[in-house]
């Protein structure tokens, strides 16, 4: 049970949510539900969460008995056993927002006897249980957690989360070594340059040289190893990274600067270099965390997708977690549920919605002897199904295999590498031309002159343009609902190309509705009355389109063609128009309407009262009403929009009309397979985004240069994409296409900046009137240039 | 300025104690989760009866 508030004019808000509580309801609640919760909450003495909380939004329980966890198959997956009896699991939680969430939860032992500890962890909405089976099950902790509004799923990614931390622990000790090693030289350094001015002997000058070059070189050779690796890899793919310039400017440092200090001369830049390698790292930890994050986040929605099936035992349905289904076992499958394997529907009729499979958007009606595959949601009414195929087996199990094998995208060459490039080439060539101009006065002086071109060229803040501009756009995008998993998706973003929407569940609401209506609007009411107790997808699109009239008898519903009923004394006819003809008198005008429906390529209902044709109805998949404006606004970006849809061709014609797509630029009834294809084809002439919610789609997105996820999509579609939007706004993705140029545009003012940061530094060299102390505050200067850049983006600023 | 030949290594090495502390703390798991512990402290202890 979803529990929904209704907007009220009282003014006393609900004790629970806040929200207001609607009039005529005698109760300090907005609805049943937060009445529950709050109860529950109360029950065991936790009052203190509303003191806590920092948000008030409408808690959300299901009344699931999660009987499923007790099964010996889900232990054997998911449950760690502790020595001394004890059992240990992980769930990540729905709705964690705030200290009083965790708060919460974190006091389950005093509420569910048995339970020894609940640690949460916020950033990753994830909880670590420990509880002893011997005193209470799984399923109890589950209810409690789900009672208190955070319904609890299976762990399922802790495997790659073992690796992730693995690499943030290493990354983040790299960065405490390089900050002390910043810190400490610095202080070291800054005794130097005072004994310049002040006079300083020289055996004490040459202690605190040694004792510099002592931190740096261990330290920086520690900390700055990724960027060595990645310099060293690029090198070995013959591709060109920005680490190669970097490296050879700290390598450059690092082994001139104990040259001197063995030589007892010259200068030495080992405080600089310290601080160019932990500005570095820190922007590369920020990027990090911010891409976790949208992950995170990416991973919690996969998780919600069903773990249970109920599986009919002897007669009796228990609910059991989809990796205890084998091939020959029979399976109920609720309305509104989705198909858990592939199969045989062997009792009960209903009506299928492919959509996320295919992207057909009309629901199919199938009844006893029909093929059922994974991921197909059952609409009307409760099937069971002979399973055939389970898992990896099933339909969608291979066609998710193929795409995993194709996301893997090779990296784009970034901006930055392109410079980098230039780059490499100009230095080293005005290194060289130094060495050999100053040489003709000394090859000493000329050594030095050339050493000191590679080291203060060193391009910190053009390595920092780039996360520092990411991460912003990152962040500020996550507040907003548009979660980016990767930093180089924004550069695959900005350069306008060609944009491929899938039409259901993206362009449209995805859910059949009437659209139009030719004939006696009353019979719109009678239908309604006729189809009161359907559960049938066109049942609840007449219900939406009119307030019935009168109380249905008498009614017998034949699937795949109609609904007949008695209706305060009519006999109402509802359903397709040969079904409802032949039981009717035919009207010349009324077939007349009948195909302009179907030509625009609605689906017609035709309705007759008393034996006579008085109406029909055109139901479709109503555009969403952003739908139009945003593809302007694409446009106007300069993204060439295609509609592809696995939908009729006439459809999506008529769609396409209505957002003034030319029809040469819709595409219709497109396999999963023609989708890649005509992506494919497209990437030859420049860029291609792939905007899609279903499996049908995930393909096409793993081969574009990038997809776009939309709320509501298939779990794999979400795996496939590098942005995922959370609210269904299809006005989002201009957001995106905006905000992606944005922040590229951001980047380039970024290395316009610490471009002439190094021509400056790099003359300076050339001429021989850099100092160490010029080099230690351009270079912080020049970074810091960069941060306020980047702050000041536009990017995502709403 | 003699003294600073004893005072410098000395500095370093508290400073390469305080780098090791952290290596520690990281390697532990103490810097897994930067969101949930901030929030932690601000709950009340739970109240323990006291012993007779």
């Amino acid at each position: 049970m979803a529990v929904v508030c209704q907007p009220s004019t009282r003014d006393a808000p609900c004790l629970h949510c806040s929200l207001p509580v609607p009039a005529g309801r005698l109760s300090r609640f907005c609805c049943a539900g937060c009445e529950v919760v709050h109860d529950a909450i109360a029950a065991h003495g936790l009052d203190q969460f509303y003191a806590l909380r920092e948000t008030a939004a409408p808690a959300h329980t299901t009344d699931h008995g999660y009987i499923e966890l007790d099964d010996p198959a889900f232990h054997e997956l998911h449950v760690r056993r502790l020595p001394g009896g004890q059992a240990c699991t992980s769930f990540y939680l729905e709705d964690l927002r705030c200290g009083a969430c965790v708060w919460l939860v974190e006091r389950a032992p005093r509420c569910v006897p048995g339970v020894t500890a609940i640690r949460v962890d916020l950033g990753r909405s994830r909880a670590d249980v420990t509880w002893d089976p011997q005193v209470t099950s799984l399923a109890a902790i589950a209810r409690h957690l789900d009672r208190v509004g955070h319904p609890p799923h299976p762990y399922r990614g802790l495997e790659r989360e073992a690796l992730r931390r693995r690499e943030d622990r290493a990354l983040l000790i790299k960065l405490g070594v390089a900050g002390a090693a910043a810190g400490n030289l610095m202080l070291l350094a800054a005794a130097l340059y005072a004994g310049m001015f002040g006079g300083m002997s020289l055996a004490d000058t040459g202690f605190f040289r040694w004792a510099s070059m002592c931190v740096a070189v261990p330290a920086l050779g520690f900390a700055a190893t990724p960027m060595f690796r990645t310099a060293i890899g690029a090198l070995r793919a013959g591709r060109l990274h920005l680490d190669l310039p970097l490296s050879i400017g700290i390598v450059a440092g690092l082994v001139w600067g104990t040259a001197n200090v063995l030589r007892g001369v010259g200068e030495i830049y080992f405080d600089s270099l310290a601080m160019l390698v932990f500005l570095l790292l820190v922007a590369r930890w920020i990027v990090l965390r911010h891409q976790r994050r949208a992950s995170t986040a990416a991973e919690l929605l996969l998780s919600l997708t069903p773990s249970r099936a109920h599986r009919l035992d002897g007669g009796r349905a228990i609910d059991v977690p989809i990796e205890a289904i084998v091939p020959g076992d029979v399976v109920r499958v609720l309305a509104g549920e989705v198909v858990p394997v592939d199969g045989e529907l062997i009792a009960g009729s209903s009506a299928f919605d492919l959509g996320l499979l295919t992207g057909e958007s009309r629901p199919i009606d199938v009844g006893p002897g029909a093929r059922a595959h994974a991921g197909t949601l059952n609409l009307a009414a409760a099937i069971e199904i002979r399973a055939t195929a389970v898992g990896e087996a099933t339909r969608v199990g291979k066609l998710v295999a193929g795409i995993a094998a194709m996301s893997a995208k090779a990296p784009i060459e970034r901006l930055v590498d392109r410079v980098a490039g230039w780059f490499v080439v100009v230095v080293s060539s005005v290194a060289a031309l130094t060495l050999l101009g100053w040489s003709v006065t000394s090859v000493a002086l000329g050594a030095e002159r050339a050493m000191a071109v590679l080291i203060v060229t060193c391009p910190c803040a053009l390595a920092l343009a780039t996360p520092l501009a990411v991460s912003v756009a990152l962040g500020r995008a996550a507040r907003r609902g548009v979660l980016i998993k990767g930093a180089d998706a924004l550069e695959r973003l900005a350069t306008p190309g060609t944009l491929f929407v899938d039409k259901t569940g993206t362009l449209t609401a995805g859910k059949l509705a009437v659209v139009s209506w030719r004939g006696d609007l009353d019979a719109a009411r009678l239908a309604a009355a006729a189809e009161a107790g359907s559960s049938h997808p066109i049942a609840r699109a007449l219900r939406a389109y009119a307030e019935p009239w009168g109380v249905a008898t008498d009614v017998r519903e034949e699937l795949g063609r109609g609904i007949r009923a008695m209706v305060d004394g009519r006999a109402v006819l509802v359903g397709a128009p040969p079904w409802v003809r032949q039981r009717s008198r035919a009207q010349p005008t009324i077939e007349g309407w009948i195909t302009e429906l179907a030509e625009r390529g609605e689906t017609p209902i035709a309705i007759a009262c008393d034996g006579v044709m008085i109406a029909v109805a055109g139901l479709a998949d109503p555009i969403r009403p952003d739908a139009a404006a945003a593809l302007h606004a694409l446009d106007q970006l300069g993204w060439t929009v295609h509609l592809l849809s696995g939908d009729d061709v006439r459809v999506v014609h008529r769609v396409g009309a209505e957002l003034d797509v030319p029809r040469a630029r819709c595409h219709g009834a497109m396999s999963p397979e023609g989708k890649v294809a005509a992506v494919t084809a497209a990437r030859e002439h420049g860029p291609v985004v792939m905007v899609g919610d279903g499996v049908n789609d995930a393909a096409a997105m793993a081969a574009a240069s990038a997809g776009i996820a939309v709320s509501g999509a298939a779990e794999i579609a979400i795996e496939a994409a590098d942005v995922y939007l959370r609210s269904p706004a299809i006005g989002e993705v201009v957001a995106i296409a905006a905000g992606a140029q944005a922040t590229l545009a951001t980047i380039r003012r970024n290395l316009r900046f610490s471009l002439a940061y190094n021509i400056v530094a790099g003359a300076l060299a050339v001429t021989g009137v850099i100092h160490p102390l010029i080099a230690a505050v351009v270079m912080p200067l020049s970074s810091l240039t960069v941060l306020a850049s980047s702050l000041r983006s536009r990017a995502f600023r709403s | 300025m003699t003294i600073l030949y004893l005072v410098l290594p000395l500095a370093l090495v508290f400073a390469g104690g305080a780098v090791a502390a952290f290596v520690w703390a990281v390697r532990s798991g103490q810097l897994d989760d930067v969101d949930t512990p901030p929030r932690r402290i601000l709950f009340e202890d739970e109240r323990v009866e006291p012993p007779r």
